[in-house]
């Protein structure tokens, strides 16, 4: 069989030391980076995105599939010469300021992760100010804040007006059960993540790459 | 009390509604096993005898309760250890099984409460979540002043979340007028909501 067609395959499933290992394989073989990340590892990921956005697969597949492609990333992360391993971009993410609820933000974070970005987490309850300052350190591209209560979520829109008072670069996606597209619009951000897989969509559309 | 969760409720809840292949349900089961021996579930209520400075919910009420619940800090530090071994699949699989425990011992609770109420000739009975809209996050500090001397084991952060993150508060009332204004039906979470009572 391809083998990029059996990277893509170890991914899909989830297999994360097949992924590994045909990757090490392809790479001995002097098979092109960019083909095993583009029509190997994203290529594959894509799809598992997809199909959970229809459904068809759910979280946990979805986090081995991620699983998978970052341990074929790894391999390639030394082939990369650019300023970041593949050049996808950098995305800051935490909980909203007050909100200690995790798990959507690693969801989304291993995700990102798993595609090519960099990711800079921040963890729970981050302030607006601190989103902002590790967002110049990093100079990310794109600010990811997740909440899951109503009386969280307002502080999503103090990192929007800092972002806008300073005049900064970076975009912002937010997502968690009780934000929705009305309240994205409403405080100026960017993107709404109806879940980590959308998340990622936007994040992809945020950037067009 | 011993809070069961079925590994089809567990299923159900991350999306499957076939069985999955065997590699998730060897997990799902495995997950299972684990949260049996993480979960320490703490049930406390309180018969509220106040009646001045009280939250607005217990306006107009006859019957008054605080109640909170926790699964304690087993779980979630388990939780974070498989996230931070790289083993997310199960994380997230463990800290779901445990969403379904907490809303299954919030459950126990309400239960626990209508039977007290019942026995006091109080049939029907709401209860609301600090942060539902009516019920001000703030009031979470006022359920647990009155709470402490019965050692509810949850710890409230300056923003008024619960450590360990399993757990719940919740105000009930039972008899008189229920004058709230608000309407659970827009609120963004008013579908998975298991609070309503």
């Amino acid at each position: 069989m391809d083998i990029i067609k059996e990277i893509y395959d170890a991914v899909m499933e989830g297999k994360v030391e097949d992924a590994a290992s045909r990757v090490q394989q392809a790479l001995n073989s002097k098979t092109e980076v960019n083909d095993i990340l583009n029509k190997g590892l994203i290529a594959a990921m894509d799809v598992v995105g997809e199909r959970f956005g229809e459904g068809e697969l759910f979280i946990p597949q979805v986090l081995w599939s991620a699983k998978a492609m970052q341990a074929g990333m790894e391999l390639l992360k030394p082939h990369f010469s650019a300023k970041d391993s593949t050049g996808k971009g950098t995305v800051v993410i935490g909980t909203a300021k007050g909100d200690i609820h995790d798990i959507g933000k690693n969801l989304v974070a291993i995700m990102l992760e798993g595609s090519g970005y960099n990711v800079a987490d921040l963890g729970v309850e981050v302030t607006p100010e601190r989103f902002i300052e590790k967002a110049v350190e990093v100079k990310a591209d794109v600010i990811a804040v997740s909440a899951l209560l109503t009386t969280t979520m307002q502080s999503m829109g103090e990192v929007v007006s800092l972002i806008k008072a300073k005049k900064l670069p970076f975009k912002v996606i937010i997502g968690g059960a009780p934000v929705d597209q009305a309240f994205c619009q409403e405080i100026g951000a960017d993107a709404y993540g109806m879940d980590a897989a959308d998340g990622l969509r936007k994040i992809k559309g945020l950037l067009g790459r | 009390m011993n809070i069961q969760v079925s590994r089809e409720d567990l299923l159900k809840q991350l999306g499957y509604k076939e069985p999955p292949q065997p590699r998730l349900l060897d997990m799902v089961v495995e997950m299972l096993g684990l949260l049996e021996g993480l979960v320490e579930p703490r049930l406390t209520l309180k018969e509220i005898q106040d009646e001045e400075d009280l939250p607005p919910f217990f306006a107009g009420s006859v019957l008054k309760y605080a109640g909170a619940a926790t699964l304690g800090p087993k779980l979630e530090d388990k939780v974070k250890d498989l996230f931070d071994e790289g083993k997310a699949a199960d994380g997230y699989i463990l800290d779901t099984a445990g969403s379904i425990a907490m809303t299954k011992a919030g459950n126990v609770l309400w239960d626990e409460i209508r039977q007290n109420a019942a026995a006091k000739g109080f049939r029907r009975g709401l209860r609301r979540t600090p942060g539902c809209r009516g019920v001000e996050l703030e009031t979470q500090k006022w359920i647990f002043e009155k709470l402490v001397d019965r050692d509810p084991r949850i710890s409230l952060t300056a923003s008024y979340m619960m450590i360990p993150r399993k757990s719940l508060s919740f105000l009930a009332r039972f008899g008189g007028k229920w004058q709230g204004t608000f309407s659970c039906k827009s609120c963004p979470q008013y579908s998975d909501c298991s609070l309503r009572g």
